[in-house]
């Protein structure tokens, strides 16, 4: 697996058109594209459908998620659908008007050995023409990883912002009787172990390039902050100081780390250089200040403090340690995630014993509930895209990973066995 | 004099440790000698010995040392924890070699983060308050588990009482 993300994976061309022939959706936000999904076809005579399959699930995965499109029953397709059509005047438009289709997705795919190649098209059937394409080189194990780039590819031509699917999870576990750290894909696929402390593990975060993770670990004893490089899997204590280091963020674009120590005797906000290296103290208060998350362009960092009583979110800038706060509801209010894109902070309030998750401006404007029901919703983290949180929730009984949308639909759970707490999303592969 | 202190010195440790056998979680008040029935044991101790330099020294042994629990969201000392404190001040005093880790723990409620710097701000308070009674502050250490090694399991207020906690251990 950890080869497997080093193999590059290699786009030969890049079909994709310009964004101003986006498709226009008529009613943004509200009407539901409608999406014809066709099967992968063979581009010579080794046939393998369960390669199509496998394509076909995670781009259905994937499209339905985002939450844009509604779905053309395959049971309607007509001939169209069993042609390969890789240019546009290789496809009949009619066909798929007359099934109401306004954009389509056709494919095909060719496997020598291990070697597999995936020609992916999106086109626009209205205008008759195509809005994104791409071929695929790659081995048999890219498969996955082929449909989810297309998938985010699909997403910017329709919308203007790639996708997140093509990208990594880290979180904790505790299915082997100890808390390790964890990898999986963004649908919950190729999971694997990445730490073997036999301790308690806590709070990965990923590096800018998304090559590398910080995390917490009990290891040797104290709450130490561990660096992990994915490829290689070499790891090195980054930071043991006194007490508690904890909560480790990076910061965007940067070789620092925003991370929380106790060593002055108090909780505070640091930030450090990617080695360990101290660069200065970030906050200054009497009370627990934890969990810095930084804003997208790395100047300004939200983070958890008690320092007025209840724990509430406080804003405040890089070298200035004075703070804003931001919540004004509820008494508990924890774990921020500043959205890397859009102005909003995602954050969990425990009210009546349970966390539930909700969001709000930098400004302390809109809140707004995004979690109902029982068992605690908590720790949410961003895609790249800044379109999905993925949180953990205990309301099956057990902790698991789950997905949602920023509007608090489509609920997905990703996470297989095991308590499993502390999600964070990685940059787009 | 100091030959009589050594003589009770020696049969004290042999009471407490005979005591502690039946009891070894609750906190044993001070043994009283006239209490505690004469046994074989105190004769053969009792012959001569000139042995001084031992561990768990005084009417207190390591065992005695006694968690302390807190309130939610709280790392105040209540005075019933502040009572326990300083008898486990005075098991340090009695054993002048003992140091100790003070480890800080929450309940599962709260988020995990912010219960690693409470469990710390337990262990904190716990430490600072024996530094006041005398207990010097190079023979302590404090480590903050959070709410990671709950003492009980269960999900109900019992369990997160018993899990918010202070626990000592001996070095």
């Amino acid at each position: 697996m950890l080869k497997r993300i080093a193999i590059s994976l290699t786009i030969l061309i890049g079909l994709a058109v310009p964004a101003a022939a986006q498709i226009e959706i008529s009613s943004p936000g509200q009407q539901l594209i409608p999406l014809a999904l066709t099967e992968f076809l063979p581009l010579d005579e080794n046939v393998r459908p369960e390669i199509a399959a496998e394509l076909h699930e995670v781009l259905e995965g994937d499209l339905d998620f985002s939450g844009l499109f509604d779905m053309v029953d395959p049971e309607a397709f007509l001939s169209d659908a069993d042609k390969i059509g890789l240019i546009s005047i290789d496809v009949a438009f009619d066909q798929w008007r007359l099934l109401g289709a306004e954009v389509l997705i056709k494919g095909a795919y060719s496997i020598r050995g291990e070697e597999l190649v995936v020609e992916a098209r999106l086109f626009d059937v209205n205008r008759n023409r195509l809005s994104a394409g791409r071929r695929y080189v790659g081995r048999l194990t890219d498969l996955r990883r082929m449909g989810h780039a297309f998938a985010d590819q699909v997403l910017e031509a329709l919308t203007g912002f790639e996708g997140p699917f093509n990208s990594s999870i880290a979180y904790v576990s505790d299915r082997t009787g100890n808390k390790e750290i964890y990898i999986t894909d963004s649908d919950g696929h190729n999971d694997l172990r990445l730490t073997d402390h036999r301790s308690i593990a806590l709070n990965p975060d990923f590096s800018s390039d998304g090559s590398e993770i910080v995390f917490t670990s009990f290891k040797e004893g104290n709450p130490d902050l561990y660096r992990k490089q994915l490829a290689s899997g070499v790891e090195k204590r980054i930071s043991s100081r006194k007490g508690l280091n904890v909560t480790a963020r990076f910061r965007p674009g940067e070789e620092e780390i925003a991370l929380t120590l106790s060593q002055s005797g108090n909780t505070e906000i640091y930030m450090i250089e990617a080695g360990g290296r101290m660069i200065n103290r970030l906050t200054s208060s009497w009370g627990i200040d934890i969990n810095p998350t930084f804003s997208p362009d790395g100047d300004r960092f939200a983070f958890m403090s008690d320092r007025q009583g209840n724990p509430h979110i406080f804003i405040a800038e890089i070298g200035d340690e004075s703070a804003r706060r931001i919540t004004r509801n509820g008494k508990y209010n924890a774990t921020p995630a500043w959205n890397p894109r859009l102005d909003l902070i995602a954050f969990s309030r425990l009210e009546n014993g349970l966390f539930d998750i909700y969001t709000i401006r930098p400004d302390g404007s809109e809140e707004r509930r995004l979690t109902f029901g029982s068992g605690n919703k908590e720790h949410p983290r961003w895609s790249p895209d800044g379109r999905f949180i993925v949180y953990s929730s205990d309301a099956d009984g057990k902790r698991g990973i789950y997905m949602m949308r920023l509007d608090g639909t489509g609920v997905r759970k990703i996470s297989s066995s095991g308590n499993c707490q502390h999600p964070a999303w990685s940059p787009r592969r | 004099m100091k030959k009589m202190n050594v003589m009770r010195f020696v049969l004290l440790v042999t009471l407490a440790s005979l005591l502690t056998i039946g009891c070894a979680k609750k906190p044993a008040p001070t043994p009283q000698p006239t209490k505690a029935p004469a046994t074989e044991p105190l004769k053969q101790t009792d012959s001569g010995m000139q042995e001084t330099d031992v561990e768990g020294a005084g009417s207190y042994t390591v065992s005695d040392l006694t968690r302390v629990h807190f309130d939610f969201d709280s790392y105040v000392l209540t005075s019933a924890t502040r009572k326990t404190l300083a008898q486990n001040a005075e098991v340090m005093k009695a054993i002048p070699g003992l140091k100790v880790r003070i480890e800080g723990h929450c309940d599962e409620r709260g988020s995990d983060e912010y219960n690693l710097a409470l469990g710390e701000r337990r262990a904190q308070a716990a430490m600072n308050y024996m530094t006041t009674l005398g207990v010097s502050s190079s023979r302590m250490s404090t480590i903050s588990y959070g709410e990671e090694k709950p003492l009980d399991p269960g999900h109900a207020e019992m369990a997160w009482a018993k899990n918010r906690r202070a626990e000592f251990v001996a070095k």
